[in-house]
Formats: C-alpha cells, structure tokens, sequence
C-alpha cells in the first residue's frame, strides 16, 4: 500500500510512547491476535517474540522484554506480515523498526558482518566501503557513454540514481551496463549523479539506525537540489522504499520511478530491438519492496514478455505472497548470525522454489538477489540448471542487433 | 400567509437521560427560549417522551391555552409521532407541533459542550420562528392493495410467503433460478441440531406449490417497481423455460431423452461440481418439478436444428414449447417482501490461500455438495482423483473480519465449519483440523454444538491460515490440477508456535457477501444499503425487517449475514410488518403534500416529467397541472421547481422555511 500523505505525516517520528497518538498506530489497538502475521513471516517460527506477540506484550506493558530479545534481529522488512494483516496494521512501518532498533541497541554483540555494514555505509556512503572515487569506473566500459551530472550538470530528463550494488557489485555493474543499453534504445534522456552518490539510506537497512539513515537522507537531498530533472529513476528497490516513504518526510517530493517501471512504460519504443529469441524457461522471483510494498506485479513479468520465446512460469509463492530472498531489513550482514541460530537461508528455500517451476532463468530485478540467488545456486550445485538473471540483462540479450 | 391570531408557544427541552443533557445545557436553552417573542411556556424536562412529559406537555396546552408546541429532543423519526399525538389529545391539531432534532444533530456528534449548546439554541430559535406560520393539517388515508409481493424464493421467502398466504393474502412469489430453495436446498445438515437441509426444506417447497393463494412465478425477476405504499406496480420478466408449467407433470422423461447423452455444463446447483444437460431439473425436488431449457446451449434453441427427442418423448402432453418468449407483466401488490438472499464470499480473491489453483482446495458450498447424497459424489467425499481424503483442514474466517476483504464476520462460518467436521469426521473417519481466530457460538444450542464437536476429537487450532502451499513442490510451471498433500500454515496462537499441517484437502470457509446485483436491486426498490451492501433496516433494533421506504420490508440474508433460523423468523416479521400493514385496509399518508395555487398556474408542464411518483397530471380543459395528493410524497421537486411559484408545499411553506432561515441566522 503506497502511503497517503497522512500516513506519511503520522509515521513522522514515532517512538513506543507516542505509538498511539497517530490513527495509523492506533490501528495495533485493533489487534485481533489472530497470528496471520507469525504464520507468514519467514522467520516467525524462530522468533521468541513475533509481531503477534509483540502487539500483545505492548499492550501488557511488557515491551521491555520483547527489547531484550533478539527477536526483531530477524526480521528481514519483507512486509509479509503487514500485507496480510486482516487488520491492515502498519507492521513493517511502523511498528517493527521502533521495536527493532531498540533491540539492537540491547544486543549482547552486535552481530561483526552488520557492525561493518554499518560503518562502511557511514564511512563511505555504500556498504562494501569501497571508495567513492570508484563509483563510476564501471561506465568506463560502458557501450554507450554515460553523462555524469558533476561533470556536466545541464538540466536532464531522468536523473538515475544507480546506488551501490550497481556502482560497486561486478554483477551489479553488468546489470548497470545493461540498463544504460536499454535506456538508450527507448531514448531516454538520463544522468547519473556520478562519484557525489551515496547510499540513499534505504529503509530497511536503515531502521537499524535511523541516524545513519538520516544523515544520507539529507546528503542525497543536498546533492539532488544542485540539479534540474524531471524524474528520478531507480534501480535499487530498497532505495525506491526510501525515497517513495521516507524522505517525504523531508519534504522531498519528486516523482520517483522503478527501472522497471520507467522501461515498462517505454515498452513500445524497446520492443523492436527485441528480436532475438530467448528460449528461456523464466520463473520471477517478485521482491519485497518492488512488489507487495510498491505494488509492481505485472510491470516485470510484461516486460519478460515481451522477449521472444521466453516462457515464464510461477513459483509456488509469487506476486503479493512471494518469500523474501533473505537480503532485506540488514538480513544481507545476518546470514552468519542466523546459521549460528541453526535457521535455514531464505534464499536456499527460495531457489529450491525456482528450480521446481523447471525454469532455466531466475529472472530478478532487485540487486540483493543477484548476490544472493548467485550464492544459492552455488550451495545447491545447481550451476547447470540455473542462472540469475536481472530483467534488464535479458531485455539487452534479446537485441538482435547487439 | 398569516400567523393566526394571538401565538402561544410552549417550548420543551427533553435531557433524554444523559443522551442530551450531558453535552447540551438544557437549563440555559429553557431559560433562553423563554425570552423569545411569542413563548409562554419553556421547560426542560428528563423523559418528554415517558407519559409524565406527554402530560405536562397536554396540560400546558389546556391551562396555557398554548397554540404551538415546539419540542427540541430526538430524531422525528422516533418520536414525532408521541408528539404530536399528545398535542392532538390536548385538543390542538398535532400539526401544530414541531421537532428539533438536538440529539443525533447535537449532542451525540458534538463533544464541545459550549458549542453544541449554542448550535442547540440556534435551532430551537429557528423552529420557534417557524412554528409561527403553521397551519392545522389533516392526515388523508389512501386504500391499501391487498396482494403482496416476495421477491427470493430461498428459505426467507419461502416462509413469508406461506406466513402470510396462510393469512389469507395472495401472494406472488417471484424468483429467479429455475427452482424455489436457495442456499437451504443446496446444504446438506444443519447446526445445530443436525436436521437434513432438504427434509425440513422441501416440505415448505412443496407448500409453496400446492398453495391456493400463492402465485410462484420461478425464472423471472423483478425489473420496475412504481407507485407507493399500498399502492405498488411492479413489472416481472418471466423468462422462457421452453416448458409448460402446466402442461408438464414432472416425469423428467424429456432430459433422459435428450440428444445429449451425458451432462456437458457446469451445474449450477452442484456449484459446478458436475455436468448437466441443456434441459435440466436443478436437484430432483425442485419446485415447480418442472424442467427448464437452456437457451445458450440447446441445439433446438440456438440452431432450430435438432432432432428433438425431448418434444418427441413428451408427446401429447405438448409440454415442451419452443414458441416461448420473454414476457413483461405488471402486477399491483400493497407490499413486497425482500428476500433476494446472499452471496458467497469469491476465495480467488485471496491468492495465498490457493482456490481455483489447488483442485484439492474448496469453498464450503462445495464441500455441502460433496458430502450430500443428492451431490455429485452422491454423498461420498471424494478428492478429485477418487481417493478418500485422510486429513482435512477447514479454515474459518475466509473474506471475513478482514480490512483488504469484508469488514464483517459473516455469522454461520463458525458453526458450519464445526458442522462440516462433525459430517465429514463421522463419514470419513478423516483428522479435521479446524483453524479458528475466535470461535463465535451464540444462540441456543450452538455452544452446545461446539462442546460436542470439540468432544469428539476435531483438532480446534487457534490462528487464521497465513499460507496454504503444496508439500512437495510440484514439476513444472503449472501449478493447477496439483493433488498432493498440502500444508497449511498458521501459528498456533494458544502455543505460540507455527505450526505446518499437511493435509489432503482444504476446505475455506468463506463468508456470506449481498449479492451482485444488490446494489441495482436497491435502486429499484428504492431503499438503502449498510456500508458493507446488505439492505439498510430502518432502526437496527427496534425496526429491523422494515426499510426506509414505507411498504418495503426486509428478510433473510440480504439484510446482513444470518442463520436459518434468525432468516425464519425475521420471515415471519416481515410476514407480519406486511399483514399490520394491508390487513389496516388503508394507509395515513403525511399531509405534507404539494399544492397548486390554480390562478397563478401558467399551465407550462415543467413541473410533470419531474415527479417521481407520477402524481402531477394535465388538466386538459382548465390548462391546469393537477397534483394527486394520494400519490404525492411530498419530495418537494415541483415546489423547487415551477416557474411561477405557484406549486406550495404543506409543512413547508415559503413563510416557514424563510423564517426557520432567519432563526437560524439571527445571533442571540
């Protein structure tokens, strides 16, 4: 559910004590403890505390036990549980990160792989502490050129924020690669903020530490009001989650589009470069915040489509029920923590998911995954079977002309 | 217009208990009418409506000799007419009495308690100018139609119709599917006390039938309603059946002779469990036990082509008859009965839960027909491979009780959830696995009912399904026509744990939602709807089969989700509501109505397209509208709208709305 204007307003700041001075977090006084949400949160049968019980020890004035829990360490922002919530309680919002960060604080040890994280992300402004000088060396290898904003900062139609997985990954930088093909065969008039880029603060992540997350949030404001654009396009879905909820409360209003979106409504002017045929089996993993928190469903899969000879078949879990990959709400530094918790990796059981639909292509378009299914697909041997595709990588593989 | 002589007004403040005067001053508003010009008689008092208020109110009027009443309390709707007849029985014309509504206009929607007090004398200064220009009305009475209509012929409609047939009314009974029944047909045994649906149901069918004053016209619908209370016209499309009910005896030979030797089309009355035929009988008691032709797929109907085994078989008895038309009949009746039913929630709506991609998962209507002797399966429950299903998952709340589908909690899931595993346990010898969020067991007998099925081993889990997927994951894209086990899954909330229980099939118990058209339905018959679509009562407690629009009432489902029993005997009193109403022989109407100020009429016309109760006509030789008071409903619409002024409204004169305007615009 996009926020309105208000719920943004109301989510402004909350902390527990003020929890119910908004209608939004009143909303968990209409708890009906029913457990939808413990039922389908991946990770609600290792969790001493889940939301259920979270709601329910709030109420009881024992939140300070639930604080003292590692419970909401677990949590990966997958917002599962807020989308099935009969009661449409803003878990995920609203609740969840309050609780979250508070635990953290009380953590025994800070789990190192998420600690480092953490500081990179301060240190450097991305989260492998790679330096910023490095951001756009993967344009140099670039097919087509691409207009740096710092470097020539005339106004610019789309102004695309890469952010790090993009900049910094080597996937990543082969799906940016991709992505500047496919802007340039819908003519799209883009810039790329360049080395002055920063991680956008994404939400997930950051509900760990909303000082972090507001200290990029503001960088990126600073560095966005030195140029003109009409929109702002992004590849990350995490980021989209951070600039569609959060930083309206910054009073940032520009509009914002997903890649896949921005391509999606471009589809006519790509589809004659779409010659080659693909003969792909595709099954679509839909990731969190692209699909049950900014509803885009049909857009990916339209766009799969529209590839001759690509056949796309659905896992057991998709669209608003599909299963996170494991990478969200700091999970991506947490794998080592949750082992030693003998709990098994969402993206293992998401890919034993991917290989029973038979397909060939695990067609991704959220930059975690890449990592993440690329590592599945190793620990499960099953190279042969299976690659990890971006939706953007497939689209410039059709090109006849490539 | 004039004030009539010398104006005495009494003013009375109701505290209706601590309903007003916890938020409105009642003692300052007495004290400020008081001092208004023309008010002899102010008081506040706790209970205006209790018989020592109608008493003080009578004999203010005697020894004050008040000549206008002005009581500020409720809405009109409530007690207007206490009012007024107090009035009357103090010898004034109860017309002479006027309601402010200071309470659900007041203090039930305001918190401020200085501001709604204020509001408060704002109104009563308004209606204390008005009253001024009131005029003593008579009430007319208009005769009442003696025929009733019930539209639905489900278990609703059946017993209002035999309620008030057995009163000695006519009544037309219309209903849309080929037979009369509804839902109650299609179950198999009730809660909670077991009785087979079809033998306490098809008794009251067969009534219906063999009942002299009951008129059942079965596939049609109703399609226009005119006129007013007591006074209704109503058109009925019949559509064509291609059988003659009369000629028919219901020897069913014509289906078995059919060109089609086997079923082809989803049955409608197996929830397309099975197949039928294009001539079909829904279930072998259907009433009329007439057959019915399916236009879209018979041959004859759609080709004209087709050896015609059924006329052929039929023979002398003619019954078959292709030369059917649709037909529109208008019928006048005094009062219609509403009976239309619901419908069931759609579960493709919730993806996570698997139906319509599972073949192995289905909607409680659909276990009712698999489990019945006269269903598909003729009783045996079945997998849709033939095999017995060893352990079932029944998941209660489906669609209910849930913001993203209905708000509501449909009422029966509950209790058919524990009757569908008490049948299946006992026929099957299967583990049943009810997954509950809370159990919900009121009226007689039903908690009861709970006890003995928790009693005899059915697994009552407690927490609403969060996912439903296979066990294994299935090869291949595809994953409809999967027949494996699937596992539900749902956290224990009782233990705190999820639990993961496979299971061979699943039966969602989805809730009970108006049906499609309701929302057509209710423009036709111009009543209202709840937020959530069911009718709209007129008072949730205390008129509860009535509706805003007087002659109309309401049974069954339609006005919200409800058992058998609560749609019996909200039958019966609408049965009731319906007989109060035609057996009065005639019917007060308001004398609020329009009249026309003949030499100022221009005789332009304007003013007769407009009313929706045709109550205007032309007055060929004079040039002259006519406004027939009987038919007038006193909407106002001509009054507004003519173009000389000459249209007048009784109660809402110029003179009355102009100075209740200035009352309310004149700041104390």
């Amino acid at each position: 559910m996009l926020a309105t204007e208000e719920a943004v307003e109301q989510m402004w700041g909350v902390t527990l004590d003020k929890l119910y001075d908004s209608e939004e977090g009143r909303r968990i006084l209409s708890c009906i403890q029913c457990g939808t949400c413990v039922g389908t949160c991946p990770h609600g049968e290792y969790m001493d505390y889940p939301p259920r019980r979270i709601i329910t020890m709030l109420k009881a004035g024992l939140i300070d036990e639930v604080l003292a829990s590692d419970s909401m360490v677990m949590c990966v922002n997958c917002y599962a549980c807020q989308t099935k919530c009969p009661r449409n309680i803003r878990l995920t919002e609203i609740l969840l990160p309050i609780v979250k960060e508070q635990s953290l604080l009380q953590l025994e040890t800070m789990p190192a792989e998420l600690q480092k994280a953490i500081e990179n992300t301060f240190r450097y402004g991305n989260y492998m502490g790679e330096s910023a000088r490095k951001r756009t060396q993967w344009t140099k290898t670039s097919k087509i050129p691409v207009r740096i904003l710092s470097e020539d900062p005339r106004p610019v139609d789309a102004l695309w924020l890469v952010e790090s997985d993009l900049s910094y990954h080597p996937r990543g930088q082969d799906v940016a690669r991709a992505t500047v093909q496919i802007f340039d065969a819908i003519g799209a008039d883009f810039a790329i903020l360049g080395n002055e880029e920063r991680s956008a603060g994404d939400c997930g992540r950051l509900s760990w530490e909303p000082g972090l997350s507001e200290t990029l949030i503001d960088y990126t404001l600073s560095i966005l009001k030195k140029y003109t654009y009409n929109r702002i396009i992004v590849s990350d879905p995490h980021a989209l989650d951070a600039l569609n909820f959060r930083y309206p409360m910054f009073g940032f209003s520009d509009t914002v589009e997903a890649t896949v979106s921005f391509v999606h409504r471009h589809l006519d002017m790509l589809r004659p470069r779409l010659t080659k045929t693909l003969k792909y089996r595709v099954t679509y993993h839909d990731s969190c915040c692209l699909g049950r928190h900014n509803k885009l469903y049909d857009e990916p899969r339209e766009l799969l489509l529209a590839i001759p000879g690509i056949e796309l078949r659905e896992m057991v879990h998709t669209r608003e029920n599909s299963i996170c990959c494991g990478g969200g709400g700091g999970g991506m530094w947490l794998d080592t923590y949750y082992k030693a918790k003998g709990m098994e990796r969402l993206s293992d059981r998401r890919l034993r998911e991917a290989l029973a639909t038979g397909a060939d292509v695990l067609a991704i378009a959220c930059p975690y995954e890449l990592s993440r299914f690329e590592d599945a697909v190793k620990v499960a041997g099953a190279e042969n079977r299976i690659v990890v595709r971006d939706i953007m990588e497939l689209l410039v593989e059709s090109f006849g002309d490539n | 217009m004039k004030e009539n002589g010398e104006i005495r007004i009494g003013f009375y403040i109701c505290h209706c208990g601590v309903n007003i005067a916890s938020v409105i001053d009642v003692e300052r508003i007495a004290a400020y009418a008081a001092t208004l010009p023309g008010v002899v008689v102010s008081r506040h008092y706790k209970y205006m409506c209790s018989d020592p208020g109608q008493e003080l109110l009578g004999s203010d009027i005697r020894e004050h000799k008040l000549n206008r009443i002005v009581v500020a309390a409720c809405s009109p709707l409530l007690h207007e007419h206490t009012f007024r007849k107090a009035t009357e029985n103090a010898g004034l014309n109860p017309y002479f009495m006027h309601m402010v509504n200071i309470r659900e206009h007041g203090s039930w929607v305001h918190e401020d308690k200085e501001l709604a007090t204020g509001k408060a004398q704002d109104m009563i200064r308004a209606a204390i100018r008005r009253v001024r220009f009131h005029e003593p009305l008579e009430k007319k009475r208009v005769p009442v139609l003696q025929d009733v209509l019930v539209i639905g012929g489900g278990i609703a409609g059946i017993h209002a119709s035999l309620t008030l047939a057995n009163a000695g009314k006519h009544v037309i009974l219309v209903e849309r599917e080929p037979t009369i029944g509804g839902h109650m047909a299609q179950f198999d045994k009730t809660f909670p006390t077991l009785d087979c649906a079809a033998c306490i149901l098809t008794p009251k069918m067969t009534s219906v039938k063999d009942h002299p004053n009951i008129t059942l016209w079965s596939y049609s619908e109703v399609v226009k309603i005119d006129g007013s209370v007591g006074n209704y016209t109503v058109t009925v499309k019949r559509k064509p059946r291609y059988v003659n009910e009369e000629l028919c005896v219901g020897c069913m030979e014509c289906i078995e002779a059919c060109i089609y030797k086997e079923g082809k089309w989803p049955d409608e009355f197996n929830v397309g469990l099975s197949k039928r035929k294009p001539i079909y009988i829904p279930f072998p008691q259907a009433v009329p036990p007439v057959p019915v032709i399916d236009p879209e797929h018979c041959v004859h109907v759609k080709t004209g082509k087709c050896r015609d085994t059924c006329v052929a078989i039929c023979g002398d008895r003619n019954a078959i008859d292709f030369t059917q038309k649709e037909t529109l009949t208008d019928i006048k009746v005094g009062a219609i009965v509403v009976a239309t039913g619901f419908d069931i929630f759609d579960a493709t709506q919730i993806p996570y839960y698997g139906y319509g991609k599972y073949r192995n998962v289905y909607t409680a209507l659909e276990a009712e027909r698999l489990i019945n002797a006269s269903g598909p399966t003729g009783g045996e429950l079945l997998l849709p491979d033939g095999h017995k299903p060893e352990s079932i998952a029944i998941v209660h709340c489906v669609g209910s009780r849930d913001v993203h589908y209905n708000r509501w909690c449909s009422r029966v899931c509950c209790m058919y959830s524990l009757k569908l595993a008490h049948l299946i346990k006992e026929r099957t010898g299967a583990e049943i696995y009810n997954f509950y969020i809370d159990m919900r067991a009121p009226g007689k007998s039903m908690e009861e009912f709970y006890n003995r099925v928790s009693e005899e081993g059915v697994h009552l889990i407690r927490g609403r399904v969060a996912d439903i997927t296979p066990q294994a994951l299935p090869e291949g894209s595809d994953q409809g026509g999967y027949l494996g086990k699937l596992v539900v899954q749902a956290e224990d909330t009782l233990i705190g744990r999820v639990r993961k229980i496979p299971v061979d099939m699943v039966i969602l118990a989805v809730g009970l939602v108006p049906q499609k058209d309701a929302e057509e339905v209710r423009r036709m018959l111009n009543i209202s709807c709840s937020t959530g679509g069911f009718f709209l009562e007129r008072h949730p407690k205390l008129a509860p089969v009535n509706t805003f629009t007087d002659g109309i009432f309401l049974a069954g489902a339609c006005q919200g989700p409800k058992d058998i029993p609560d749609s019996v005997a909200q039958a019966g009193a609408a049965a009731a509501e319906a007989l109060a109403l035609i057996d009065a022989g005639s019917v007060e109407i308001e004398p609020n109505t329009a009249y026309i100020i003949e030499e100022d009429c221009s005789g332009c016309k304007s003013c007769i397209p407009l009313c929706p109760y045709t109550a205007i006509s032309f007055d060929e030789a004079k040039k002259k509208a006519v406004i027939n008071e009987a038919l007038c409903k006193g909407c106002g619409t001509c009054v507004a709208a003519c173009p000389s002024g000459s249209i007048r409204q009784h109660l809402f004169e110029d003179e009355e709305i102009f100075s209740e305007i200035d009352g309310l615009l004149t700041y104390a």
